[in-house]
């Protein structure tokens, strides 16, 4: 096996990492702060070498590859959408990681829980870059079966092992089908390798003229459904609302925040790859995302549960961004998929901050319910400012990232060429009105005066401070400045238009 | 850089410099957290007339940048004549409301946040006014919406402030929504997000003008609080504190009238504005009329004056909606002697609010002999909102009669200038049952404080000055006219 040796090196540092960071808990030292600084570490490692390999890819025409046993067919590929997504996560992890220092002595095992952040991470990295189905299959296994364990981290609650049963049968059930439209794939055409842009879809019969058979066809339904569970496509929504509602904070705020939009991400990409029209998937995510971003907006307006009412509007933030890549694929606007890979940092910033400001009350509050955030502003004011960012970013108020990215969205969208697109966005600006009914009275809850007189004002822990002042500047600066963010999306988007050509 | 461009920086700089400061200095400013601000604003009101002689020479100071040039979104700033006046009109009614402020607003350790987000709150309009490209625009827009709702939400009167500043957010976002759809519409077409791609000439569709005048013209109205989408507007005036509501009714209402005469007035021909002077006029008149029979029916005398705006801006969209040089200088003249009476009855309404305790006008009466000073300054404000004359509401009403009567349609003119009756009505209604007749004996009268009054006796000046001389602020508002009218009349 042969070919790019960056573009192993980052699966090989989470995996390395991971064992590693298992060994040092065991045997060197259980205390919580060095674990998470090594797991830290560990990610910032495997972020050098992504970026590292960013500057080995200068065009889309030879991409990196590595494991290539034939022209054109490799295990992984350093596509460009690939390297944006995998580079979010790993960006997201490192504050993740540094955020579980101080707050995992909420849940101990730590020797269990930055293990599973790392496999975690290796599994959706894995998974984005895989250039095969089979490959790809086992990324998303790994990444899932993480998910269901980390969900149920907090083993002692009851609902929270409710989450991560109902995650793990619905997960399953989806890649079960998953596996399912791979071996429809493989029936057909004997193979599994996803071409590259420039040849021809796996699915195309004979020398890849014409459309995919029955078999690819049955399989690329198969393969969209099983993918379709895990990024929250609604109705197959139904698990999110518990896993992400129960796991602990910080863990939300990987799966809110990343690993939703990568599974989406595959989704395209492997539908595209197989030979499913571009137009087709288009329309099929536009009127897919009406539901998501409806549905999403209006069960969380009747949330109580602050962590329930984010991941209600996860769906719908799932929905803006299926709508902005169904526009661009079904009108082939480079924009509007830019705007989508756009919508993936930003949501990725904006969900992470208010997972994690929200876990921070969580810890020294006990605050749970959202009128337990009362007075929030008088006890701990960094997170109220951080978490009134992130909600304000969600919600799209100017000049925050949220709104830059709608602009985005809706300047692109703007150029589709007949209703549907239309349509879509009149849903989203009425929905983005609706998303204000609940993210307005939740910030107001933040300042609200506390329910006892006299309360008294935390010192937060330096672990939480960090991650939370760099996710709020980022917010703001991502919205002030969007240019150099908007510019790392721009191969990406040439790339997945082209898949589709 | 010239001088200039740092003027038009400062205009915007200094309040928001001031707001960041006051942040971080907190607990520790309580007691120079509002001469900080009265300071800042001082400094922005002097940087907006520091504009005037740029402007008078011909040039337009500029400031601009590349700010996302993959996206050709820039960040320009601008003040030409059109932005003038309404600039003029916001910093100064910023700077009385600080001032006021100072008499109002109860100290604690909360104010430093107080007066940063009226500074803020002041940027957003400022912003509003220069801004020179549309992202900058709405970034701006939306700023002037966020810090009102905080201060509504945090500072407001009675229990229901909280939903009151939500339904406040959402009815205006709505129309916000409205115009941001319009704006993207026209990047589209011109290319770029700069105002000075609009004003090169635009080529759009008959349809695509339909649409972007009919969401431009919605949208802003939602700001101006014309009937039916004014509802956020009563609850959100009256339960605002007094000094944001002054900002709110004085200034920002005016911010819609600035929308419609930078938006669909400039960028669109006559010709293309036509078809929708009708509906115009006709909304004017129904708001007017409508405002001013619920300003009749209420008992609160804070809604009363909060339901003169939606009667004011009636008269406002009437002129507009003449789409003739008189109409449209009559309502933009009216902007700004409609910022001057309305801050002086709402702070003339916050003398007896704060002197009595007492806010429904059934539970008041008689004091003219209790507070002279008082009762003169709030009288002058009620007969000048009647536009009697030689005060200055007279004069701007004058011009957007005159406009309507230029129209073929006299029907509306006339209907519009005996709608204007009810607004007497309620003035004097107003006026009689709270400074004259029998006091109620139980009624106390505390002192007010000095920085209420001072403003309160400024703007009752500048209402009998400007209805004498109002050539000089015509001057300017016919300048912005020739602006966007071509000098063709």
């Amino acid at each position: 096996v042969t070919g790019d040796i960056w573009v192993i090196l980052p699966l090989i540092c989470l995996i390395g990492g991971a064992f590693a960071v298992y060994l040092v808990a065991r045997f060197v030292t259980g205390r919580n702060d060095c674990l998470a600084a090594f797991t830290a570490a560990i990610f910032a490692a495997a972020l050098g070498t992504l970026v590292l390999l960013r500057f080995m890819t200068p065009g889309t025409e030879h991409l990196p590859t590595w494991g290539r046993f034939g022209p054109g067919e490799a295990f992984l590929r350093a596509e460009p959408g690939a390297l944006v997504i995998a580079g979010v996560a790993l960006g997201l992890g490192l504050l993740v990681a540094l955020y579980s220092g101080h707050y995992l002595t909420l849940d101990r095992r730590y020797e269990t829980y930055y293990p599973l952040l790392l496999l975690l991470a290796t599994g959706l990295v894995g998974m984005v870059l895989a250039a095969d189905l089979f490959n790809l299959y086992l990324f998303c296994e790994l990444m899932s079966i993480s998910a269901y364990v980390l969900v149920g981290f907090r083993r002692r609650t009851q609902t929270a092992i409710e989450a991560s049963f109902k995650y793990l049968m619905m997960g399953s059930v989806g890649t079960v089908i998953f596996l399912l439209g791979i071996s429809f794939v493989y029936r057909e055409t004997g193979q599994l390798v996803l071409p590259p842009p420039s040849s021809p879809p796996l699915g195309g019969r004979e020398g890849g003229m014409g459309a995919p058979g029955p078999w690819t066809r049955a399989g690329i339904a198969c393969i969209v459904t099983g993918l379709g569970i895990k990024s929250a496509i609604v109705p197959l929504h139904t698990w999110l609302p518990d896993a992400h509602g129960r796991a602990p904070s910080s863990v939300s705020a990987m799966l809110s925040g990343v690993i939703v939009q990568s599974a989406l991400y595959t989704l395209l990409k492997v539908s595209l790859g197989l030979g499913f029209p571009a137009h087709g998937l288009g329309t099929l995510l536009i009127a897919l995302s009406l539901f998501n971003m409806t549905l999403g907006n209006s069960m969380a307006l009747v949330q109580t549960h602050t962590k329930r009412l984010l991941a209600y509007s996860t769906v719908a933030q799932v929905g803006y961004l299926m709508l902005t890549m169904g526009i661009g694929l079904r009108y082939d606007l480079v924009g509007a998929i830019q705007a989508g890979f756009f919508l993936i940092i930003v949501q990725a910033l904006t969900k992470g901050l208010a997972f994690l400001s929200k876990g921070v009350s969580h810890f020294y509050l006990d605050a749970t319910t959202i009128n337990q955030l009362h007075g929030t502003a008088a006890r701990l004011p960094l997170v109220a400012v951080c978490f009134t960012v992130a909600l304000g970013g969600l919600a799209a108020i100017p000049p925050l990232a949220g709104f830059t990215g709608k602009w985005f969205v809706v300047t692109n969208g703007l150029r589709s060429s007949d209703a549907l697109g239309l349509v879509g966005l009149i849903v989203l600006l009425l929905n983005s009105l609706l998303g204000l009914g609940y993210y307005l009275p939740l910030i107001g809850a933040l300042f609200a005066p506390p329910p006892i007189r006299h309360a008294r004002r935390f010192r937060i822990s330096p672990w939480m401070v960090v991650p939370l002042i760099v996710m709020g500047a980022l917010v703001i600066a991502v919205g002030l400045y969007p240019g150099p963010w908007l510019g790392w999306t721009r191969a990406a988007s040439v790339y997945l238009l082209e898949l589709g050509k | 850089m010239n001088t200039e461009t740092i003027w038009l920086l400062t205009t915007l700089g200094a309040p928001l410099a001031m707001a960041l400061i006051l942040v971080l200095l907190r607990g520790r400013a309580v007691r120079a957290a509002g001469w900080l601000a009265g300071a800042a604003a001082l400094f922005s009101l002097a940087s907006a007339f520091a504009l005037l002689p740029a402007l008078q020479r011909g040039d337009a100071p500029t400031f601009a940048m590349d700010w996302v040039p993959a996206a050709n979104i820039r960040l320009e700033l601008r003040a030409d004549w059109l932005a003038f006046p309404f600039l003029l009109t916001e910093a100064s009614v910023t700077l009385l409301a600080v001032v006021y402020a100072w008499g109002y607003h109860h100290l604690d350790e909360r104010s430093p946040v107080f007066y940063a987000l009226l500074m803020l709150f002041a940027v957003g309009m400022a912003g509003t006014t220069l801004a020179n490209s549309m992202f900058l625009f709405y970034v701006f827009w939306e700023l002037m919406l966020v810090a009102s709702c905080a201060l509504i939400a945090a500072w407001g009167e009675g229990s229901q402030r909280r939903a009151v500043a939500l339904k406040y957010f959402i009815f205006t976002h709505l129309g916000s929504l409205m115009v941001l759809v319009g704006l993207l519409v026209l990047y589209d077409a011109a290319g770029s997000d700069s105002f000075s791609a609009l004003r090169a000439g635009l080529e759009l569709t008959p349809t695509l003008v339909t649409t972007v005048t009919v969401l431009f013209i919605v949208g802003f109205c939602v700001k101006m609080a014309i009937f039916p989408v004014h509802l956020w507007l009563p609850d959100a005036h009256a339960v605002a504190p007094m000094p944001v509501t002054i900002m709110l009714a004085a200034a920002m209402l005016g911010m819609g009238t600035y929308g419609v005469l930078r938006f669909p007035l400039s960028i669109f021909s006559m010709e293309q504005m036509a078809p929708f002077a009708v509906p115009m006029m006709v909304a004017g008149i129904v708001s007017e009329i409508y405002g001013a029979l619920m300003a009749l029916a209420e008992r609160d005398v804070k809604r009363i004056i909060a339901y003169s705006s939606v009667s004011q801006m009636g008269y406002i969209l009437f002129g507009l909606g003449t789409l003739t040089y008189e109409g449209i200088a009559g309502a933009t003249l009216h902007v700004v002697f409609h910022a001057i009476v309305k801050a002086l009855l709402f702070m003339g309404i916050g003398l007896i609010i704060h002197a009595t305790g007492r806010r429904r006008i059934t539970e008041l009466g008689g004091l003219r002999g209790a507070m002279p000073l008082t009762a003169f300054c709030t009288i002058v404000g009620a007969l000048a909102i009647a536009g009697v004359p030689p005060l200055c509401i007279f004069d701007s009403e004058w011009m957007i009669f005159a406009g309507g009567f230029r129209t073929p349609y006299l029907a509306l003119a006339i209907l519009s200038l005996f709608g204007s009756l009810l607004t007497v009505a309620y003035a004097l209604w107003f006026v009689g049952r709270v400074f004259f007749g029998p006091r109620p004996p139980e009624l106390t009268v505390e002192r007010p404080h000095w920085a209420m009054v001072a403003p309160t006796v400024l703007l009752t000046i500048l209402a009998l000055v400007e209805g004498l001389v109002p050539a000089p602020v015509f001057a300017w508002v016919n300048q912005a006219l020739a602006m966007i009218l071509g000098g063709n009349w």
